[in-house]
């Protein structure tokens, strides 16, 4: 007998619109959810080819993955909340970007549904440099070797990075 | 709070301007169209495995072998590793080492996004000339009516097909700053309205390094540039008053006052 499994949804932004993104990997089966936002789409221009190209992203996905794929149009927290709520879930699972609308969005669900559990997914990253940034020409030398050749050089620990914080 | 609007996630494309126009209506610009190229990851993968990545070397010329990957990229349809791996896999020698160089960009691109947040959206340095930056996007280069033949070529290339060759991008990036005087911010609001690969950090960023906001100093072409690296496309008939006909040095004297 397997162990009853936790109810989860995954939500789908606009850098995760592929059935590889790792929170849709995690939860191939769960209900996913991508939402057109419509308070920033009110507020920013957006020429309508970008929002096809999203939508033939999220389609793409939904026909290759066994869970069901929603689309709806909304604010993306409450609709969110409400989905999460319809499903009964007690998870939701996303994966991580870097804007700062991703943020926001997670801080107002979590107000929103304070009993949601939020998994946050790390993205796929290119190489392991973690970090200060400035120039690129200055991290073009510290990753080159793990880039050019798909894997981190031996005499490449992580610590190393860390050390170049002035 | 608005009714809630739910669309199928099957629509196919000779429905979709349609169904996806009504339950969108007044949150987008231009008309209900389909992509200039196709979304999904099915269709991304199809682009990877087309390109070969042969004459890549030739990639600042608009007629170069780029991969036109970029809107793929940006919404994770395809992931950077698997660009890389199939880069790996294909490509040879110093032009395998440039794109996957070029490819690392945007991981940069993220990293920066990452460490300084919304900093992105204003001005991550000090610019290094005297600018004095008006905010508004002028009329006349939205609607692709400057009279110069290159920059007008620029804006409607970038509405029609939702992508730009880099050096475009470049190009028209300094037109807007560096001529024209406009804050890099108004040209960021351009390209995300209608790149299929508008994000903010790979759009912010590029601008702030044209701008040398985000650089050491600004970037700025002159025609016979322009004309090298188009093949001519333009300059060859223009009869318009060349703002980019001089010299590097005379251009840096005109637009930046000092060498910058």
């Amino acid at each position: 007998m397997t162990a009853p499994q936790v109810r989860r949804v995954v939500w789908i932004h606009g850098d995760s619109l592929s059935v590889t993104d790792p929170a849709l990997s995690a939860c191939p089966d769960a209900p996913a959810l991508f939402v057109f936002d419509r308070p920033f789409l009110q507020a920013v221009p957006v020429a309508f080819p970008r929002l096809a190209f999203m939508y033939q992203g999220v389609r793409d996905l939904a026909a290759h993955r066994a869970g069901p794929t929603e689309i709806r149009v909304g604010s993306v927290p409450d609709e969110l909340a409400a989905f999460a709520g319809a499903h009964h879930a007690a998870e939701l699972h996303v994966t991580r970007n870097f804007t700062p609308d991703f943020a926001r969005i997670v801080d107002g669900l979590r107000a929103a549904r304070p009993d949601l559990r939020i998994i946050i997914h790390e993205p796929e990253r290119l190489t392991s440099f973690d970090g200060p940034l400035r120039r690129f020409f200055g991290f073009w030398k510290k990753v080159e070797r793990e880039v050019l050749h798909g894997e981190p050089a031996p005499d490449f620990p992580r610590r190393g990075h860390r050390q170049e914080r002035r | 709070m608005s009714d809630p609007v739910r669309l199928p996630p099957d629509l196919p494309d000779d429905r979709l301007p349609r169904v996806l126009g009504e339950a969108l209506a007044g949150l987008y610009t231009g008309e209900p169209r389909l992509p200039a190229r196709a979304g999904g990851r099915t269709a991304g993968l199809a682009a990877l495995q087309a390109w070969t990545g042969q004459g890549y070397a030739g990639r600042n010329f608009l007629g170069g072998n780029v991969s036109r990957l970029s809107m793929y990229l940006r919404h994770g349809m395809l992931g950077l590793r698997e660009v890389a791996a199939h880069a790996r896999a294909v490509m040879r020698g110093r032009e395998r080492d440039e794109f996957l160089r070029q490819l690392t960009w945007a991981e940069f691109y993220r990293l920066v996004l990452r460490q300084e947040g919304a900093r992105v959206l204003g001005n991550l340095e000090d610019p290094k000339y005297p600018a004095r930056w008006v905010g508004t996007l002028p009329d006349d280069v939205r609607e692709a009516r400057t009279g110069l033949p290159c920059a007008d070529a620029w804006v409607t290339h970038l509405v029609r097909d939702g992508w730009m060759h880099n050096h475009e991008r470049l190009w028209f990036a300094a037109y807007l700053v560096h001529w024209r005087g406009v804050d890099w911010r108004a040209g960021y609001a351009l390209f995300r309205e209608h790149l299929l690969d508008g994000d903010i950090a790979n759009n912010a960023l590029s601008w702030q390094w044209v701008a040398s906001t985000f650089s050491n100093k600004p970037y700025f072409m002159n025609q016979e540039n322009i004309d090298r690296y188009s093949g001519g496309r333009w300059c060859r008939t223009c009869r318009a008053e060349c703002p980019f006909r001089a010299s590097y040095g005379e251009l840096e004297t005109q637009l930046f006052g000092t060498q910058p």
